[in-house]
C-alpha cells in the first residue's frame, strides 16, 4: 500500500521537535525573554515558531527546569527565564546524548549508501 | 480596527482555557510577547502594523484552542487510537440495537391505531422521547468507563512492566482452571441432586420439595443432555490445563460449546422446568441470561480465535 508522501518541511519539522528542547535549554544559560530567545535561535538558522516557543518556555517552567522573573528595562514589563539547578543538569545531560546521538547519526549518513 | 484590541481579543480568547490561578500572568506574557511580535514584522515590513499584519501573526501564531493546549502539560488519554474504531463500532451497535429492539417493540404492541396517541407517528414521537433519546446512555456509559479505566491506568507506575497475561493473552493460569474444575464437581452435586430431592429431600419443608420438582418430560427429555455436555466442558478444562494456553483448536471446541450449549437452553426455557410456577418462571428467567451470557462469550472466543499467519501475497 503506498500512501502520500508529506512533503520535506514536515519531515524537517518532526527532526527539529526531537531537539527543540536541548535548543532552548543551551540558550538559556543567560537569562532571556521570550522574543529575545526566539530571535537568538533565529539569528543561529534554528526558527521556532512563536506559538510553539512560549507555551514551551511555560511547560519547561513548570516542570521546575527554568526559573523565571519580571523585569523592567526602561521598556515593557518582561518575563525573564534562565535555567534553574535541575534545568542545568538536564542541560548538560541531553548535551552529552547530543553528542553520542550525533556521532551515532554521522557514522550513519556516511557509510555505504545504498 | 486597533492591533491592539485584536490581541487582547485573542489573548483573553486564549487564557480563558488555562487554570484559573495561570491566567493574569500568561495574559500578560503573551500579549506583551505578540506585541513584540507584530512590532518586529512591522520593522522587517517597514509600515506601521495595521489590523492585516495582526491577523496574519495571530494565525501563524494558531487557534486560540490550539495554544492553550500547548500551555498545558500532557494530558491522559481517555480512548487509545488502537481502541477508538472498536469503541465507536461498540457504541453504536449498542444504540442500533436498542433502537432496533424498542421499534419493534412499539409497532408490534397491540393498539388501536384510531385510539389518541395511536397512531404510526404518536407512536414514532413517544419512542424517540423514550428509547430513542434514552439510547445514549450507552455511549455515555462507555465513556464513563473508559474515563475510570484511563484515570486508574495513570495512577500505576509508568514504568511497571507489562503483565505476563497482557503480553500473552492465550496463556492461562493452570491454578484457576484446577480452582474451577474442584468448583464445577462441587456445585453439579446439588444439581444432579435435584430430580431426586423426593426420596433424599423428606425432611425438608413439603413447599421446598414441591418447588424443587422437576417438570417430568423436561427430566426425561431435555435435562440428560447437560451431562453430555458436563462431559466436554471437562474435556476442555483438562485439554486448557494440559497445554497451558488457549490454542486455536481449543478455542474452536469452546465455541462449537458455545453454541451447543446457547440451544440447549433455549430448548430449556422454551418449556416448563420445575412444577412449581414461581420455581419455573424464576429459573427460566436465569437460565435466559445464562444463555445471554454465553451468547457474549461466544462472540469474543471466534474474536479471538487467530487465523493462521499467512505470507503476504506479492
Amino acid at each position: 500500500m503506498v500512501t502520500d508522501v508529506p512533503p520535506l518541511a514536515k519531515y524537517e519539522q518532526d527532526l527539529r521537535k526531537g531537539v527543540l528542547v536541548l535548543a532552548v535549554l543551551s540558550q538559556l544559560r543567560t537569562a532571556q525573554y521570550g522574543y529575545s530567545l526566539r530571535q537568538a535561535l533565529a539569528e543561529q538558522r534554528m526558527p521556532i515558531e512563536e506559538g510553539t516557543l512560549y507555551p514551551l518556555l511555560r511547560r519547561l517552567e513548570a516542570q521546575g527546569l527554568l526559573n523565571s522573573e519580571w523585569r523592567v528595562d526602561g521598556g515593557p514589563p518582561r518575563r525573564y527565564y534562565t535555567l534553574s539547578t535541575p534545568g542545568a543538569e538536564l542541560y548538560r545531560d541531553l548535551h552529552e546524548s547530543w553528542g553520542s546521538l550525533a556521532s551515532v547519526m554521522n557514522k550513519l549518513l556516511e557509510g555505504p549508501q545504498p | 480596527m486597533n492591533p491592539e484590541a485584536i490581541i487582547d481579543t485573542y489573548v483573553t480568547d486564549v487564557v480563558r482555557r488555562l487554570p484559573r490561578k495561570q491566567r493574569a500572568d500568561v495574559a500578560f506574557e503573551l500579549r506583551s510577547l505578540l506585541a513584540e511580535e507584530l512590532q518586529g514584522r512591522a520593522d522587517d515590513t517597514g509600515r506601521p502594523a495595521d489590523a492585516a499584519m495582526t491577523m496574519d501573526l495571530l494565525a501563524a501564531f494558531g487557534r486560540p484552542m490550539d495554544v492553550a493546549d500547548r500551555y498545558r502539560p500532557a494530558g491522559f488519554t481517555i480512548i487509545r487510537p488502537a481502541d477508538a474504531p472498536g469503541f465507536a463500532r461498540v457504541a453504536l451497535i449498542g444504540v442500533a440495537l436498542q433502537w432496533l429492539i424498542s421499534l419493534v417493540a412499539v409497532y408490534t404492541a397491540p393498539m388501536d391505531a384510531t385510539a389518541p396517541g395511536g397512531d404510526w407517528l404518536s407512536r414514532l414521537g413517544t419512542w424517540w422521547l423514550t428509547w430513542g433519546l434514552g439510547s445514549f446512555w450507552w455511549p455515555g456509559f462507555l465513556v464513563s468507563a473508559s474515563i475510570i479505566a484511563a484515570l486508574v491506568s495513570a495512577r500505576r507506575a509508568p514504568k511497571e512492566p507489562a503483565p505476563f497475561a497482557v503480553l500473552d493473552r492465550d496463556r492461562v493460569n493452570r491454578a484457576l482452571i484446577v480452582l474451577y474444575l474442584a468448583l464445577a464437581a462441587v456445585g453439579s452435586v446439588p444439581i444432579v441432586a435435584i430430580p431426586s430431592i423426593a426420596t433424599w429431600g423428606s425432611a425438608l419443608p413439603q413447599p421446598v420439595v414441591q418447588a424443587f420438582t422437576l417438570d417430568g418430560e423436561f427430566l426425561t427429555y431435555r435435562a440428560p443432555w447437560v451431562l453430555l455436555l458436563w462431559a466436554a466442558a471437562l474435556g476442555l478444562a483438562v485439554a486448557l490445563l494440559v497445554a497451558g494456553r488457549w490454542t486455536r483448536v481449543i478455542r474452536i471446541a469452546s465455541a462449537v460449546g458455545d453454541v451447543v450449549w446457547i440451544a440447549l437452553l433455549a430448548w430449556w426455557v422454551a418449556g416448563p422446568i420445575f412444577v412449581s410456577p414461581l420455581a419455573d418462571e424464576t429459573t427460566r428467567g436465569i437460565l435466559a441470561l445464562l444463555a445471554v451470557g454465553i451468547v457474549v462469550d461466544l462472540v469474543f472466543t471466534v474474536r479471538r480465535i487467530a487465523r493462521p499467519i499467512a505470507a503476504p501475497v506479492s
